[in-house]
């Protein structure tokens, strides 16, 4: 007859599996939830800090390795998750909001809505509370990038924004014709910014994606002061030329003490359907590279493909769909970038006490 | 940024705004001083001639100087809402280290102003 094992063995046995980002076992983290010993079967639930967690599969099977060593048969392993924060409760503006990202790029025309738009449609397709907040007033891409065709409402007094494929969404795009421009100075741009954070009724969200204009002026500036970020990630394609810039964008992050989350390599190589031959258009590594030397995290490469462009026009993000190349390459990117903020979060010492 | 405050308090101690910091330093910084250091544009070009200096006397009808709330500014900086109505100066945390005004942080900065 079997010994029967206790709560505490199977709890010492999983202090042997480690979340690779925390450094910590998943036991002294607080992971294992609603552990259930009964005489040959083990149960309990890993409660990770995203829905998007890069290694859940490996977690989950160490796990599972670490408690069959203790000799049960039936181990059940759940997963769970609960997105983390490092947000002060007492903050005025989108207190429900659990994590902040900009997306941000020195120059412009790298893709960073792109970018913006499928990290938000992957953590969505991982199961997270997402919106998307396009502040690039001039020449907002959002609503086009997402497709749909709904509007704003207002809802006692707030903005109720739409949804599409489960992200709620705001963009300067939906309040102007669509051939009119807006040519505004400063000061509107950073009203503008306050009314998108403060006017629309975000709700609860795990992340809040913010699609930046390119550059280092008002937007940036506003949005910095306004909430305090979690962090920014950095969009570049891989030539000198975009990578001298974006060190400008990381520069003024630094300057405004926003954690950069890491660097994304976008339109990292082309592969060309008809051969299948690769040519790196714009020398690729290049954002591993600067992301190394600066001691920033490297979230992934995108390739550049006619199908991001077609589906992006049409209003299709690419990440619905994570058995193409491209959809998995934003997909891990959206894990890596996860995991980045989770760590943040661990590490946050930005709660700070005024009174 | 090297250090960010953990804890702010604008009733600090004998009239100062004291500021804990995540390396353990402490500083209690004089409100009139403070004042006197806002960062804004107006104040840097105007240097002393745009504040009136702050009477200790409250019966020469100037009410005293103090901070009427605060508010942190994204995650790096500090903006004071003064009794004297200004309030456009935002100070960067480590702005606002570098103005401590303690011995040890004093005596720093002024060798490193001698070796210049």
């Amino acid at each position: 007859m079997a010994n029967r094992i206790s709560p505490e063995q199977v709890l010492n046995a999983l202090r042997v599996v480690k979340d690779p980002d925390l450094q910590r076992d998943i036991v002294s983290l607080g992971f294992v939830k609603d552990l259930q010993v009964d005489d040959n079967r083990v149960a309990f639930t890993i409660q990770l800090t995203t829905p998007a967690c890069p290694v859940k599969d490996q977690l989950t099977a160490q796990a599972k390795q670490a408690v069959e060593a203790l000799g049960v048969g039936n181990v059940e392993v759940r997963l769970s998750s609960q997105v983390t924060t490092a947000r002060s409760p007492h903050t005025p503006l989108i207190p429900q909001v659990k994590n902040t990202v900009a997306v941000a790029s020195g120059k412009g025309g790298v893709g960073k809505s792109t970018v913006a738009a499928n990290l938000a449609v992957a953590l969505e397709q991982a199961g997270a509370r997402v919106g998307l907040m396009d502040t690039d007033v001039y020449g907002p891409s959002v609503p086009m990038l997402m497709g749909g065709n709904q509007q704003p409402r207002v809802v006692e007094g707030k903005l109720e924004p739409p949804v599409e494929y489960g992200i709620k969404l705001i963009s300067m795009a939906y309040f102007l014709p669509k051939d009119e421009a807006v040519i505004w100075r400063g000061p509107m741009l950073h009203k503008t910014v306050q009314q998108f954070l403060g006017e629309v009724r975000w709700g609860e969200l795990d992340y809040l994606i913010i699609d930046l204009p390119p550059g280092t002026g008002d937007i940036q500036l506003s949005l910095s002061q306004t909430i305090p970020l979690t962090g920014a990630v950095i969009v570049s394609t891989p030539q000198d030329l975009a990578l001298t810039v974006a060190a400008k964008a990381i520069a003024m992050f630094q300057k405004l003490n926003v954690p950069i989350l890491g660097l994304v390599e976008n339109m990292s190589y082309y592969v060309c359907p008809q051969c299948g031959h690769r040519e790196e258009i714009f020398g690729h590594g290049g954002a591993r590279e600067a992301a190394n030397n600066m001691g920033f995290p490297f979230l992934g490469e995108i390739p550049l493909d006619l199908s991001i462009r077609v589906q992006s026009d049409g209003g299709k993000p690419v990440a619905l769909d994570a058995t193409t190349s491209y959809g998995k390459a934003f997909q891990e990117v959206a894990g890596a970038l996860a995991a980045q903020i989770s760590v943040a979060n661990a590490q946050a010492s930005q709660v700070i006490n005024l009174e | 940024m090297n250090v960010s405050p953990k804890s702010i308090k604008l009733a600090g101690e004998r009239d100062t705004v004291s500021v804990h910091w995540s390396d353990g330093h402490v500083s209690a910084y004089p409100y009139a001083y403070l004042r006197g250091k806002c960062p804004c544009a107006t104040c840097e070009e105007l240097g002393a001639q745009a504040m009136r200096p702050p009477s200790q006397l409250p019966i020469l009808g100037q009410r005293p100087l103090k901070p009427e709330r605060a508010e942190l500014v994204g995650r790096y900086a500090l903006q004071i809402y003064w009794s004297d109505g200004h309030s456009s100066g935002i100070y960067a945390f480590d702005y606002l280290r570098s103005l401590c005004p303690c011995p040890e942080c004093t005596a720093k900065r002024e060798s490193a102003s001698v070796s210049e």
